[in-house]
């Protein structure tokens, strides 16, 4: 079903859940994803992901069309995301990386994580990025989104994105590398 | 490893997602998103019927307090209008006549004369002339000295 078609049906109470249950398996892995990668732990990542399409449900009706409904789903995801490592850094009152030394270990023991040495170490090497530039190379290398997409997303210029990107990839190079 | 580690190129590093979901998650995750958010319409509702609750409560007493306010000027306004026209439909003259020979009057009473203001008790209202109520004020003193 098209965006169109669901934002039309999602307008009349009779196919409002209708409407909304098909946007929900429409973008749900896309969404996941995005935020798995960035909270590492799949039971928290299915706490925001269901948390994300609440907040989708209640402000659906406010919604604008002069954006692409994906955009404004991925943006609401981000910042679910950014809010919650934010809260668990203050939670802790730990500095940066020791919430991604936290994570980094999740990779090693967490069930639902395998992959080989290489892998591991590249999504080890993520981990010591900025969580916002994080997030651009995760949609720019995994989920292959135009900067312009990424752009209104994020609410950064395509230009401070591409330098960020090219800045990820040479760090994360370098870490893998050093290691 | 080490030495692949020297040349590495994420270029060259086939894309990986090393993270898995149990099985079935994605089949069974639109319907308990459905379930949150038939949970979160019953919460919105009863948030408001709450809300309008306690704003009831909160504005019972004011609207008693203004409604025993409003009661109660009203109440002083009639009862103003009502001594004021009771007063109006008698004659002057009956007025003028009831002072001229009410011998109940004591000196005491137009004594207190003094204190009322010019706004209390106007010319108008008297219609008489200082003279002639001062010729009142001799004949009602000469009547009691000769009683």
């Amino acid at each position: 079903m098209e965006d169109k078609e669901i934002l039309e049906k999602f307008s009349q109470p009779e196919s409002q859940n209708m409407a909304f249950n098909q946007l929900v398996r429409k973008y749900q892995q896309k969404i996941y994803w995005h935020i798995r990668k960035m909270v590492i732990n799949h039971d928290d990542a299915d706490d925001l992901t269901q948390e994300v399409f609440v907040k989708v449900w209640k402000n659906l009706g406010n919604f604008r069309q002069d954006a692409q409904l994906y955009t404004w789903i991925y943006r609401i995801a981000t910042n679910e995301c950014l809010t919650f490592l934010s809260n668990k850094k203050k939670r802790f009152f730990l500095p940066i990386h020791d919430v991604a030394a936290e994570l980094s270990e999740k990779i090693d023991t967490s069930p639902g994580i395998s992959g080989d040495e290489i892998q591991l170490k590249l999504q080890k090497a993520l981990l010591r990025l900025p969580d916002k530039q994080r997030l651009v190379f995760n949609m720019k290398y995994y989920d292959e989104m135009k900067y312009e997409e990424i752009s209104e997303i994020l609410g950064t210029s395509v230009g401070a994105l591409k330098t960020s990107y090219h800045l990820a990839v040479k760090k994360i190079e370098e870490f893998i590398k050093l290691d | 490893m080490k030495k692949m580690n020297e040349d590495f190129k994420l270029e060259n590093l086939p894309k990986h997602n090393i993270y898995q979901v149990p099985e079935g998650y994605f089949d069974r995750l639109p319907m308990r998103v459905m379930e949150r958010t038939a949970g979160a319409r019953a919460q919105e509702t009863s948030v408001h019927a709450g809300l309008w609750a306690q704003v009831r409560m909160a504005v019972a007493p004011l609207v008693l307090l203004l409604v025993f306010v409003g009661a109660f000027f009203f109440t002083q306004q009639q009862q103003k209008q009502n001594d004021y026209s009771t007063l109006q439909p008698l004659a002057e003259n009956d007025i003028i006549d009831y002072l001229h020979y009410n011998e109940d009057l004591e000196t005491a009473d137009l004594a207190e004369l003094s204190y009322l203001t010019k706004h209390e008790f106007t010319e108008d209202f008297l219609n008489i002339s200082p003279k002639v109520a001062e010729e009142e004020l001799e004949y009602y003193h000469i009547r009691h000295i000769e009683e």
